[in-house]
């Protein structure tokens, strides 16, 4: 899964992270590798084709695009965590569900439909959750192996499916069925056109931030962290609290995605946030390729659309075809699909602008420890 | 509380914790003999159960099925050793999704060929002890006794055979191992098949008692792993002593609480306790 740095890298570099900022820069590299960026470009043309798909689309299949923008918010909050920090977390489905359920309440016990206070509900539920998650799996004196988090999310999201097909006021096995729907202002938000373009705003506005927010400073961090978290901690970087960090961020998208799911079929329940649902998220993303944010995306349509013709045609195979293509991925491409067209320098990237500020100027810290 | 309202209770007890132990032990084998967290080790424990219900289904008696289970899951998973795990030794992570994914291919294949049906198979034993007017079913105390006899032997074979020997040197250190000529990536090999083996065994003995279908082994596997985390990884004891501690509390605590809660409350007490003892209870008193 985890590849070292780019070629330019293979050298322990002679302190810090400095070497991260000459990955990428447009140097004397051997001339095979472009200089071309391709990354832009497949995010470009998806923002088009995304932008005006349900324009020419019949009802049904709009429906099926919003449902694979909703739930590419959910693999891209995988994406933050495993492609960004190396969490290896199966827990999402957990914060999904947990958002899904708690907007559901409000809806149908309080009668909230608003779109402008649910939504945010929404956020807030899946960072809670995503807290109290952390609380107990991530933070601690030890830093926990990658094995227990991945045990412990897992875990977590077996436990509460189970309490919660087993509450009655919740509706146990059959969930909360007939969510009314979003409204906003006196508007109702119907399913079809004008869900999607709720959802898809939501997803380029998740999507836009987090690529900012990795490509700052902050996500230099991050890409220290996944790839030798213990010279950083060296450093005197708070690892835990960033992991902790980018865990609750991710834990909102999953719960913002959440709630939208729910009332966008009208209906919550228990298998939203099991671990079945929580490792397809996983797919999801590993398909696409971790650590690009767009291939997330990228996995969660391509898995959903090819996963629909095949159910079509053979239903019970679909799973099978599915564990064989992870397997294939895993073994062959474990950089994932956008690794056939996104060279690895490309994937890891530059970082920030040339303003550093003083307490992040590594190169200073470096002379400081050397 | 007389020793009549006691009795069937502690047989109980022991009698799912046999079955549980004999089917984290694999896990907890590979786990520890290799760092590989096979996330596939449920559908090894239904493809032994599968094994006893082809055999069933041919006019076999059951009793060859469960013999032949073994065999049928280690050939398996050699297979799948060779041509797949392999590659993944040095990328714990990696293995883990790669098992799971072996572990969806199987599940969904059995799943295509029992069409979505439970079956039920009798056991090869019928009938009860009665020690006073206690009944104790048949078929229970031969698990009990097979889980102690496998136990055993696979402790003896660790600790005792030269194989184990090879066995727990590759585990140790591989590269010396490689260097006093142990040929580790067999060795290797054959700690999969045999902690594959052990599922299988404890799949084919759990048919009688759980009827089967596809999700037979969903359930075990994260509390397997949560088992074998709580004896600590890296040592047979362990495992054998964290199966033990979850097994006794899946099957004791729903006498006392509701099942459900009964679930999550020892799923957690286990989350937290290895996040305090990461090293697992054998440390508690090796120190």
């Amino acid at each position: 899964m985890k590849e070292p740095l780019a070629a330019a890298v293979r050298e322990p570099p002679p302190c810090g992270l400095q070497h991260l900022r000459s990955v990428n820069m447009a140097s004397t590299m051997s001339a095979s590798t472009s200089k071309r960026k391709v990354l832009p470009w497949i995010e470009g043309t998806l923002l088009g084709v995304f932008l005006f798909l349900p324009l020419v689309l019949e009802h049904y299949w709009v429906l099926f695009t919003t449902r694979i923008v909703i739930l590419g918010l959910l693999a891209l909050s995988f994406d933050m965590v495993w492609g960004y920090v190396g969490i290896l977390s199966f827990g999402q489905a957990l914060f999904f569900g947990g958002a899904g359920y708690s907007t559901a309440l409000l809806a149908t016990k309080l009668g909230v439909t608003s779109a402008l206070i649910l939504l945010p509900a929404a956020l807030l539920a899946g960072l809670l959750i995503s807290l109290v998650m952390a609380a107990i799996i991530l933070f601690g004196k030890r830093s926990p192996t990658a094995v227990f988090v991945a045990l412990g999310t897992l875990t977590g999201s077996y436990v509460v499916e189970r309490l919660l097909r087993g509450w009655s006021y919740v509706g146990g096995q059959n969930g909360i069925p007939s969510l009314p729907r979003l409204t906003i202002g006196t508007m109702e938000i119907e399913e079809g056109i004008g869900f999607y373009y709720l959802a898809f705003g939501l997803l380029v506005l998740v999507y836009v931030g987090l690529r900012w927010a990795v490509r700052s400073q902050f996500g230099l961090v991050l890409a220290g962290i996944r790839e030798q978290e213990e010279r950083l901690a060296f450093l005197g970087y708070q690892t835990q609290t960033y992991k902790g960090i980018v865990f609750c961020l991710a834990g909102m998208i999953a719960g913002l995605s959440g709630g939208l799911y729910s009332f966008h079929e009208g209906f919550v329940g228990p298998a939203q946030l099991g671990p079945v649902f929580s490792t397809q998220v996983a797919l999801y993303s590993m398909f696409g390729g971790a650590g690009t944010l767009i291939g997330a995306v990228i996995g969660t349509g391509s898995i959903e659309a090819v996963g629909y013709y095949v159910s079509q045609y053979w239903e019970t195979g679909w799973p099978i075809l599915l564990g064989m293509l992870l397997l294939a991925i895993v073994t062959y491409r474990p950089a994932g699909l956008i690794s056939l067209v996104v060279s690895e320098r490309e994937r890891i990237g530059t970082f920030g602008g040339e303003a550093v500020s003083a307490s992040d100027n590594i190169a200073e810290r470096c002379h400081e420890h050397a | 509380m007389t020793a009549a309202d006691v009795a069937p209770f502690l047989f109980d007890v022991v009698g799912s914790m046999a079955i549980f132990v004999l089917a984290v032990l694999g896990l907890g084998v590979i786990a520890s003999m290799m760092g590989i967290f096979n996330f596939a080790h449920g559908e090894f424990l239904l493809l032994g159960a599968y094994t006893v219900y082809l055999a069933h289904e041919a006019g076999l008696p059951t009793w060859v099925g469960m013999i032949a289970a073994p065999f049928v899951v280690a050939l398996i998973a050699l297979g799948l050793e060779r041509t797949i795990i392999r590659r993944f030794y040095a990328t714990p992570v990696a293995a883990m999704i790669s098992t799971f994914a072996i572990g969806l291919v199987l599940r969904e294949s059995v799943r295509l060929l029992l069409g979505g049906q439970f079956y039920s198979v009798e056991a090869p034993l019928i009938g009860a002890f009665f020690i006073g007017d206690v009944a104790l079913s048949k078929w229970r105390v031969v698990i009990i006794l097979m889980t102690v006899i496998v136990l055993a032997a696979s402790y003896l074979f660790l600790s005792r055979s030269t194989l184990g020997l090879y066995v727990r040197a590759s585990l140790e250190n591989p590269g010396l191992a490689r260097a006093s000529a142990i040929p580790t990536s067999r060795v290797y090999a054959g700690t999969f098949a045999f902690g594959a083996a052990l599922a299988g065994l404890a799949g084919g003995l759990m048919v009688p008692i759980y009827s089967l279908n596809a999700d037979i082994g969903v359930p075990f596997l994260i509390k397997s792993f949560l088992a074998v985390m709580v004896g600590g990884v890296g040592s047979f004891e362990g495992s054998v002593l964290g199966a033990s501690f979850i097994g006794a509390g899946a099957a004791g605590l729903p006498w006392a609480i509701k099942p459900v809660v009964a679930d999550v409350l020892l799923f957690l007490v286990a989350i937290l306790f290895v996040k305090y003892r990461p090293t697992g209870l054998l440390s508690l008193w090796r120190k």
